[in-house]
């Protein structure tokens, strides 16, 4: 658990701004979508191997913990996929433009961005909860 | 304010890793990739359908196209392999020993082995009958 200790403590005291919150974003970003997409394969998979268990599987999803995990979810693959193309738009073809102040500019851009891709999604999820988990 | 304007590049690495240098070209190429792949599937099943309108019959439905089931296969495909690459690089950021990293690749090679291939088959054989 030192690798834990050490990030918590150093996001204190780095500093690292920007760059720092954009990569820390990526990677909780990164592996939360990786965690549902494993078990996201193997509870589809279920249509082929066990189909009556997909029925279960699908009552899940549709509780309100694992609908507001979704909106999450969707926050997810929307920040990592942006800042995923800001990494790999400026890798590819810009590679000099990989300096303090234009990636201070880009991370906070990508941020917004992103939000603004997910607040109408967030909305149709949320009202999607609110009808059938609510009776709204 | 030199430091300001300092490159964020590091200095060119010697004696590069040609497998490194191509899961690093991996990662970018795929990831681009799977914005349309990954959002257009998010879009369409969580946002538009929505998980209350999805049973075996829509599973069925949709799978009775294949141009679907190629979808489907090509995100399975290339997300999985981008995130199980994603995690292999996470974990050799505090994985420090070079016996250990290369053991945990083997164990992620054989997870991300496993699971593609439970759900190649799910993807080609369909939905089942009990």
């Amino acid at each position: 658990m030192d690798f834990v200790r050490l990030n918590v403590t150093g996001l204190a005291t780095y500093r690292g701004r920007e760059g720092q919150l954009s990569f820390i974003l990526h990677r909780l970003t990164g592996l939360g979508t990786l965690l549902f997409l494993a078990i996201h394969i193997l509870d589809t998979s279920t249509v082929y191997f066990f189909p009556s268990l997909y029925q279960h599987a699908i009552e899940i999803y549709r509780s309100t913990p694992m609908m507001l995990g979704e909106i999450i979810l969707v926050f997810c693959l929307i920040y990592h996929g942006v800042n995923g193309a800001r990494i790999a738009l400026f890798d590819l073809f810009s590679p000099g433009k990989w300096i303090i102040p234009i990636q201070r500019r880009s991370v906070v851009l990508t941020l917004a961005i992103s939000i603004l891709l997910w607040l109408p999604a967030a909305f149709l999820m949320g009202r999607s909860l609110l009808v059938h988990n609510f009776g709204f | 304010m030199t430091t300001q304007t300092q490159s964020l590049n590091p200095p060119p690495m010697k004696n590069t890793n040609r497998f490194e240098v191509t899961a690093w070209k991996w990662m970018r190429y795929s990831g681009l990739l799977l914005i349309p792949l990954a959002w257009g599937h998010a879009l369409l099943q969580d946002v538009l359908v929505g998980v209350h309108r999805i049973d075996l019959d829509y599973v069925a439905f949709r799978w009775a196209s294949t141009g679907w089931r190629v979808y489907d296969f090509a995100l399975l495909a290339f997300a999985f392999a981008h995130g199980v690459n994603g995690l292999r690089n996470v974990l050799n950021d505090y994985v420090k020993s070079e016996v250990a990293q290369r053991r945990l690749s083997y164990i992620l090679l054989l997870v991300w082995i496993i699971i593609s291939l439970i759900g190649a088959f799910a993807i080609i054989g369909g939905v089942g009958s009990d």
